[in-house]
């Protein structure tokens, strides 16, 4: 590479822009936290003036982290990140390539006095020591000699030099993940009421729905409550549909997602559907008693014949008065009868006892000689589905793998290379260590004191 | 409930603490050095057997879930952890005169859970979105990266100090003399804020990993998400800034601080505005 590089080159390559651009990053982020984004945009136009609405809607401030000023920075930030580490990975390169040979007067230059000792060991019993200590504690110990001195070198932690390239390439990977999961992905709900089936789901954030190539079935939605009446788990027996025919089925729980097709279901809410069915009761006067499961649209000949009942409405709870049932009964002659069943009429007439004469038809009895009560309703639920495709989801799993990885690497190792000089000195062995790193200068010095500290002292147990 | 009993005796022993070793920095005498290291590491052990006592309990109540998931047992987490990477520190380092700008944070913490309106000290189930193990590493993660970063910024704090305080004043006022010198605090700090940036970044990975299976997105952009981010994008700029434009003393203090706001704004600022993790009011 010429020593002169193009001024486009050292522009991106400069870790003054990458400040700058993350810096940039993080203030949009913020501005987004403040303004209020997508659908709470809307009060927002409500007090502004409409031109200016139009104008900030235009400049995607209402969607920031999806406007294309966010897709500018990222990819800035990405153009930044490929070009600096281009430029400074042959460096890392060399340093992972550096031959330490063992000699080098230059590394024991200005050697802190703490950084030697005298041993009263002979040359060699003292470099055999050494020698055994490196090797134990780094598996390499390579050797020289020169004169009447000894040198030796080990070397550990290289590959965190690619460290940082690691944390760096995690970052594009992330980058190019959301960029695919923002293009590509798509976000919707869909509500399914128990027995019911559907095949699109509702689009978030679009007034729109996506058809799905397949259908879903809910066949029953459970929940189970704490004492406090707080929900403890909810789940949906979920059965999937191609061409008709049942393709897979399984129970979606809040935390335990499913997948389909490369759509995946989320346990998000519940709640009351209407139209659930009711249990009513009909006793003809002193005589028999029937009981009948109903819904909405059911319509039943009275046991004796006096006509057909249909069954109009079911409510969950009418007027704060708890469950009702509204029934129309139509005699053989086509006059027909409207009445409201209510689940607590005891409690009702308990508190208002002129109930039927001012609202007659609140009488379960108005169509006479029947009486007719309502047992109950069957509560009955729809499950609100969160459904989302997003392709790039593994390669943001990838991201993060890297990313953590990529710190570990640098947090608990470094590249270093350790030295041992022994120089036979009038029977006597002046021993000397050092080291040599790229960082953490404090770390090294500590080990290198351990070094020394291990060494002499397996030079006078050895004794 | 005897678990809240012994968190409110351990706030006052943190502050008694506080006080032990603003008496040594004050009178210079180690004595009281050791006393505040004795009184904190007690103030510790009661506090994880409170913390213990909480985690059964609420097995016991038939719920069985870490004491992680509220606001008052976040903010209760926070201060042990604090204290905890604190006192590790004090023993690595031999060095006494951080504690004094540590403790008080503590101890507000602390106070703070016991006494602002609306903290709500019970133990109670968890919804159904929160009963993930995801959210123990979760919560875990970010808060000792909290707890990091806070010792971070009482070392910047520390270091303005030691700074505006004129050399005259580094010779005669015993205060400023025991702090450490201008390149430790540094170091120190740097190494803080890269343990805390560390966690953060596990922190949001786990985050969005629980996100993904509990609400079908890894990433959602809610005000919490977005200021964690912007917290890590702060000590990401500190990093870049110390690495390679070689910035040190003053201005990775400043940094420290302006992180540390940050990330205070992601803890509890937020909460003013519309959350997905409003369950943390
Ligand atoms: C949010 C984005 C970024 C994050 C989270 C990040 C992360 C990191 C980390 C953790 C380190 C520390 C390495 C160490 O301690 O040895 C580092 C170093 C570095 N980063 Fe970044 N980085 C980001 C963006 C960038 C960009 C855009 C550039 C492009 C210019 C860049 C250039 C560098 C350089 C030159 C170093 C120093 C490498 C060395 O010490 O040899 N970073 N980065």
């Amino acid at each position: 590479m010429s020593k002169k590089k193009s001024v486009i080159w050292s522009f991106f390559s400069s870790v003054k822009l990458a400040i700058v651009l993350i810096a940039l990053i993080a203030f949009f982020a913020l501005i987004g936290t403040l303004v209020p984004q997508r659908e709470a945009a809307a009060q927002l136009a409500e007090k502004m003036s409409p031109a200016l609405f139009s104008f900030l809607h235009k400049m995607q401030i209402f969607d920031l982290y999806h406007s294309l000023w966010f897709f500018l920075l990222s990819g800035l930030l990405a153009v930044n990140l490929v070009i600096c580490s281009l430029d400074r990975l042959p460096l890392a390169w060399r340093r992972f390539q550096r031959k330490q040979p063992p000699y080098s007067e230059e590394a024991f230059r200005n050697l802190p006095e703490e950084n030697q000792f005298e041993a009263s060991a002979g040359l060699e019993e003292a470099a055999k020591a050494a020698e055994a200590l490196l090797q134990k504690r780094y598996r390499n110990a390579k050797r020289e000699e020169s004169g009447d001195a000894v040198y030796l070198a080990a070397q550990k932690g290289r590959f965190s030099l690619f460290g940082v390239y690691i944390v760096h390439l995690s970052l594009l990977v992330l980058i190019a993940g959301a960029i695919v999961g923002s293009v590509f992905g798509i976000e919707g709900y869909v509500n399914i009421t128990e027995g019911e089936t559907v095949n699109a789901i509702q689009l978030r954030g679009e007034n729109r729905s996506w058809p799905l190539s397949f259908s879903v079935r809910c066949d029953k939605f459970t929940v189970e409550l704490y004492e406090s009446g707080m929900p403890k788990t909810f789940q949906s027996d979920l059965v999937f549909l191609k061409d008709g025919r049942k393709a897979f089925e399984g129970k979606l729980r809040v935390n335990h997602p499913l997948e389909f097709e490369g759509f995946r279901f989320y346990q998000a809410s519940y709640g009351p559907a209407p139209g659930g069915k009711a249990t009513l009761a009909l006793v003809r006067d002193g005589g028999r008693r029937d009981v009948m499961n109903v819904a909405q649209g059911y319509a039943f000949d009275l046991p004796g014949k006096e006509g057909t009942f249909q069954v109009l409405r079911v409510e969950e709870n009418l007027m704060k008065m708890g469950p009702a049932v509204k029934v129309a009964v139509t005699s053989p002659r086509r006059e027909e009868t409207v009445f409201w069943v209510f689940q607590q009429i005891d409690e009702i007439k308990k508190i208002s006892p002129d109930i039927f004469e001012q609202v007659p038809v609140f009488n379960p009895g108005l169509f006479r000689p029947y009486t007719f009560s309502l047992l109950g309703l069957e509560e009955k639920y729809y499950t609100g589905l969160q459904v989302n495709r997003d392709p790039g989801t593994p390669l943001v799993a990838a991201a993060a793998l890297l990313l953590i990885g990529g710190l570990m690497l640098i947090l608990f190792s470094y590249a270093r290379t350790v030295r041992i000089r022994l120089v036979s000195r009038s029977g006597q062995t002046l021993i000397a260590a050092a080291g040599q790193s790229y960082k953490n200068a404090s770390g090294l010095q500590k080990e290198v004191q351990y070094l020394l500290a291990e060494l002499k002292n397996n030079l006078e147990t050895s004794k | 409930m005897i678990n809240t009993t012994i968190l409110s005796w351990v706030t006052f022993i943190y502050f008694a603490a506080f006080v032990f070793y603003l008496f040594r920095m004050v009178l210079g005498r180690e004595f009281w050095g050791k006393l505040a290291t004795v009184t904190a590491l007690a103030g510790l052990a009661a506090q994880t057997v409170a913390l213990a006592i909480r985690w059964k309990t609420s097995y016991d109540l038939g719920f069985g879930h870490a004491p992680l998931s509220n606001f008052y047992e976040s903010l209760i987490f926070f201060a042990w952890t604090i204290v905890l990477l604190y006192l590790l520190m004090e023993w690595r380092l031999k060095n006494r005169s951080i504690g004094v700008f540590v403790l008080p944070i503590a101890f507000l913490i602390m106070a703070y859970a016991s006494i602002a309106p609306g903290v709500n000290s019970r133990i109670e189930p968890l919804i159904p979105a929160l009963q993930s193990n995801w959210l123990t590493s979760h919560v875990l993660t970010c808060f000792l990266g909290y707890a990091a970063f806070t010792v971070a910024f009482a070392l910047g704090i520390m270091f303005l100090l030691k700074r505006t305080a004129s050399s005259e004043a580094a010779r005669t006022k015993t205060f400023i003399r025991l702090l450490p010198s201008e390149y430790h605090i540094d170091e120190l700090m740097y190494s803080c804020a890269v343990l805390g940036f560390i966690f953060l970044t596990l922190g949001i990975v786990t985050g969005s990993v629980w996100a993904h299976y509990a609400w079908g997105s890894y990433w959602s952009w809610d005000p919490k998400e977005t200021w964690s981010l912007i917290t890590w994008l702060v000590y990401a700029v500190m990093l870049h800034a110390r690495l390679v434009r070689g910035w040190r003393g003053r201005r990775m203090a400043i940094m420290a601080i302006v992180g540390f706001g940050c990330m205070l704004f992601t803890y509890l600022g937020v909460n003013l505005l519309p959350s997905l993790h409003s369950y943390m009011v």
